[in-house]
């Protein structure tokens, strides 16, 4: 027990001079930061939402930073395996993340062990894009809006099903936090992604859907699904006629997906701050809003600071939702 | 009429010098990747996107799909001629039509299988353009309940793949439906059979373990002597198909592509499930079943034909819903959504250029394959006379670097040696992998949407007879079974293995 609580303690130091000196290193050689090119790991497989988002900023921040910032998808383990091969990658800014609010925030709560430490093991860059959720229904269900989807929803309990795109995703949460806060009865129905439980929706197999709005846009526009809210705090830029969750009768309520970009803890300041100014100047570029704003992704550029502070408030409010839901998984 | 004017305005924006360019750019990187065994065209067009960026949308969308159906051909020129599936879906296409390479008719069997895919891709084009719309709604009306009788049929109809004995067919569709099981639960998120492996906790990779087992488990069995090895270069003739090849590959071709257009609109795995489809069919109504798994034609025609049927009409979900049937679909998706479209019902009204476009490139792109590959079975066959020594490790190593940049997963490798090594000793032990890998991409459907069913039912089984179109399903598996066991036909079969040992 002492023996390895000491071997413990010796691994830690050796870690922490070891970091001091990569850091060193790594300091003298920020000056002409970057001078090969960089890989952006993306924790979601090629196609998805986050990939398309990470793919339009690469694309920007390649041509600013002067070096190739290639895209790598490492999927897997809901995000964790990307986001854990970041953490343990040299700290040098040449391999960053494209962090979400699944691996930031909602993982670390929801699985048992995540190998990584969301806050202690990552240094923020800067916070990217806010994706705001869609609460939509097939629109043979004879409700036109939140309010009589609850009445629905009470007179009949337990006989409606939702469908999401995973166990634990952010729109499982969206769901369960729907729940509570409403004080309804709806059965869960997991999907290997947004696609098939958009399909089974879209055929009525199950009436109602939390999503990703950019994958839900297309049919919202042309009738095939029926959006009754958006999860955000304020109505999406994209869609100014779909009212909020909040103002639809449950006050407080707030779900959203976030992009952000990290680098492994122990990178040189410098170097992040070199990131983060290239981020930010591909997030003001006129062609990458105007994509974004398809996408009906909102940009919200910050510093590294406020990226940190905004994953700590993240965990602070996803935390009780998680227990009062009891989701854990292994 | 619509559909006239809507195809020329398709054939005139895929008519463009610069749109027939990106076609062929397309249809070569994608016969290409297909020739090398494990490279899919999932990690190719995932490499390309960024490069899109800058086309204009249509020509990216013609050159990714280009790419896509591409694969499907270069992929059966492994199969057929070292026993390697490029292409997942290919698989099938390895049991006879390298049995057939074997014999020294390689040539006729790519032909075979060229000539086939160019017919099923030309209907099945032509079926996309004319139902696109009507059959997306067929497509909605498989819910839960619906799929799971899909794929107990699929199951079932595989004890017909096999072509030895029974109970080994039966315990290799058991041990894939075992293997299909690793990863984690979707519906309770618990890691099953990960061993403590973080990398499997999204199941074993179906390219990794087609690789194994088919590919690496036959270099590894062609080591054992190079005798075999003289014998099938000094047969290597004739690579045009004899007049009797054609009219024995007439009808398998036929009903390939009825099968693969009908199953390739489903989600998830069409193309793969339409080449078994079509193998137990053709082997199923065969005057001489006993030929199947030594070089018969059909089993080449009917499989290759499907595959790429179900390759084009699993386009018909992502042009109409925006929904992809299977991961290269979402790749198209993204694709998309990078360059401004949102995928989804609107895009045949909003985008016609665009929607028809695709379509029409899809025949071009048919056309400019054959073309293609026709002349080059020549050089292909030469492939065969390349000494093992240079070959052999030339393929571990595209193997291996295919396999990875699918997740950039060094686990998946892990993989490959396994199930390399399994798969040597299932052939030693006479097991087939054909059901293994049947049972290893239905098992996860199977449960993922039995499970499904019964959540949505609250727990009532009868939901499966009471929805119609299941319970027709149903019917089919049990008729099929019935026939399987049915005195006269396993007598048959009995006859056809003594036959055979």
């Amino acid at each position: 027990m002492t023996l390895s609580r000491m071997t413990r303690r010796a691994l830690l130091a050796t870690g922490a001079a070891l970091t001091a000196a990569f850091a060193l290193a790594a300091a003298s050689v920020a000056a002409d930061f970057p001078d090969r090119q960089i890989t952006m790991v993306v924790p979601f497989a090629a196609g998805g939402s986050t990939d398309v988002v990470a793919r339009i900023i690469a694309q920007k921040m390649s041509e600013d930073l002067g070096q190739q910032v290639i895209v790598q998808n490492v999927a897997g383990a809901g995000g964790n395996l990307g986001a854990d091969n970041v953490a343990r990658a040299e700290p040098d800014g040449y391999t960053i993340l494209m962090g979400t609010v699944a691996t930031h925030a909602l993982n670390p709560l929801i699985l048992k062990s995540t190998p990584y430490d969301a806050e202690k093991d990552f240094a923020p860059i800067s916070l990217l894009v806010v994706v705001p959720n869609v609460l939509v229904v097939n629109p043979e269900l004879p409700v036109k809006n939140v309010e009589e989807l609850l009445a629905l929803l009470k007179a009949e309990p337990g006989k409606y099903s939702y469908a999401s795109s995973g166990n634990g995703t952010p729109l499982h949460l969206s769901g369960e936090l729907f729940k509570s806060m409403a004080g309804v009865e709806m059965e869960h129905i997991p999907y290997k992604g947004s696609g098939p439980a958009l399909n089974d929706v879209l055929g009525n197999q199950v009436p109602i859907m939390f999503d990703n709005l950019p994958s839900s846009s297309g049919h919202i526009k042309s009738g095939t699904l029926r959006a009754l809210a958006v999860t955000t705090k304020e109505r999406a830029a994209s869609f100014p006629d779909i009212p909020t969750i909040a103002e639809s009768g449950i006050p407080g309520y707030e779900t959203y997906t976030w992009n952000a970009l990290f680098a492994p803890a122990g990178t040189p300041p410098e170097v992040i701050a070199r990131l983060n100014d290239s981020a930010k100047k591909t997030l003001a570029d006129p062609t990458v809003a105007e994509r974004m704003k398809e996408f009906s992704a909102a940009i919200v550029a910050s510093s590294p600071e406020e990226l940190g502070a905004h994953v700590k408030a993240e965990i602070a409010k996803w935390t009780p939702v998680v227990q009062d839901a009891k989701i854990q998984l292994d | 009429m619509d559909l006239v004017s809507n195809l020329a305005l398709g054939f005139s924006t895929a008519g463009s010098v610069e749109n027939l360019f990106f076609c062929l750019i397309g249809v070569l990187l994608g016969t290409l990747i297909g020739v090398l065994p494990g490279i899919g065209a999932t990690a190719t067009i995932a490499m390309l996107l960024p490069i899109t960026f800058q086309l204009e949308p249509v020509s990216s969308l013609i050159m990714l799909a280009g790419i896509y159906y591409g694969a499907q051909y270069g992929g059966s020129t492994t199969a057929i001629l070292i026993n390697m599936p490029g292409e997942s879906s290919s698989a099938v296409t390895a049991i006879d039509g390298y049995q057939m390479a074997r014999k020294g008719r390689a040539g006729a069997a790519l032909s075979i299988a060229a000539l086939g895919s160019f017919f099923a891709g030309s209907v099945s084009t032509f079926l996309v353009a004319i139902f696109a719309i009507p059959l997306t709604g067929i497509a909605l009306k498989f819910g839960a309940a619906e799929y799971f009788s899909l794929m107990i049929v699929g199951l079932v109809s595989s004890v017909a793949l096999a072509h030895g004995s029974i109970v080994k067919a039966l315990a290799m569709v058991a041990l894939g439906l075992l293997l299909g099981l690793v990863g984690t639960d979707i519906y309770t998120g618990t890691p099953r059979f990960t061993l403590g492996i973080r990398e499997y906790a999204d199941g074993l990779n179906f390219v990794a373990v087609a690789v194994g087992v088919f590919g690496i488990a036959e270099i590894l069995r062609n080591l054992e002597g190079e005798k075999t090895r003289t014998l099938l270069m000094a047969k290597v003739s004739g690579l045009w198909p004899t007049k009797d090849d054609f009219r024995r590959m007439f009808a398998p071709v036929l009903r390939g592509t009825a099968i693969g257009s009908a199953l390739g609109i489903l989600p998830g795995g069409g193309a793969i499930l339409a080449a078994f489809a079509s193998y137990t069919v053709e082997k199923r109504i065969s005057k001489t079943p006993e030929e199947f798994g030594h070089g018969a034609i059909a089993g080449v025609a009917g499989p290759e034909s499907a595959n790429n049927a179900g390759a084009q009409t699993s386009f018909i979900p992502l042009l109409t819903l925006g929904i992809p049937a299977n991961p290269v679909m979402a790749l198209m998706v993204g694709a998309m959504i990078i360059q401004g479209i949102v995928p989804g019902p609107n895009v045949a009204s909003e985008q016609p250029a665009l929607f028809w476009g695709i379509i029409a490139s899809m025949w071009i792109g048919n056309l400019m394959l054959v073309v293609l590959n026709l002349p080059l079975i020549g050089l292909w066959v030469k492939l065969l006379t390349i000494p093992y020594y240079v070959l052999f490790p030339i393929i571990m190593a595209f193997c291996s670097i295919g396999v990875y940049s699918v997740n950039s997963n060094v686990y998946d490798l892990y993989a490959v040696a396994f199930f390399g090594i399994a798969g040597y000793l299932l052939v030693k032990l006479r097991c087939e992998p054909a059901p293994l890998l049947l049972g290893f991409v239905l098992g996860p459907l199977l449960e993922e949407n039995l499970r499904r069913a019964m959540i949505l039912s609250r727990g009532d089984p009868t939901t499966f007879v009471t929805r119609p179109i299941s319970a027709i399903l149903l019917a089919i598996a049990a008729i099929v079974l019935v026939v399987v066991f049915l005195p006269s036909i396993k007598a048959k079969r009995e006859e056809v293995f003594q036959e055979e040992d």
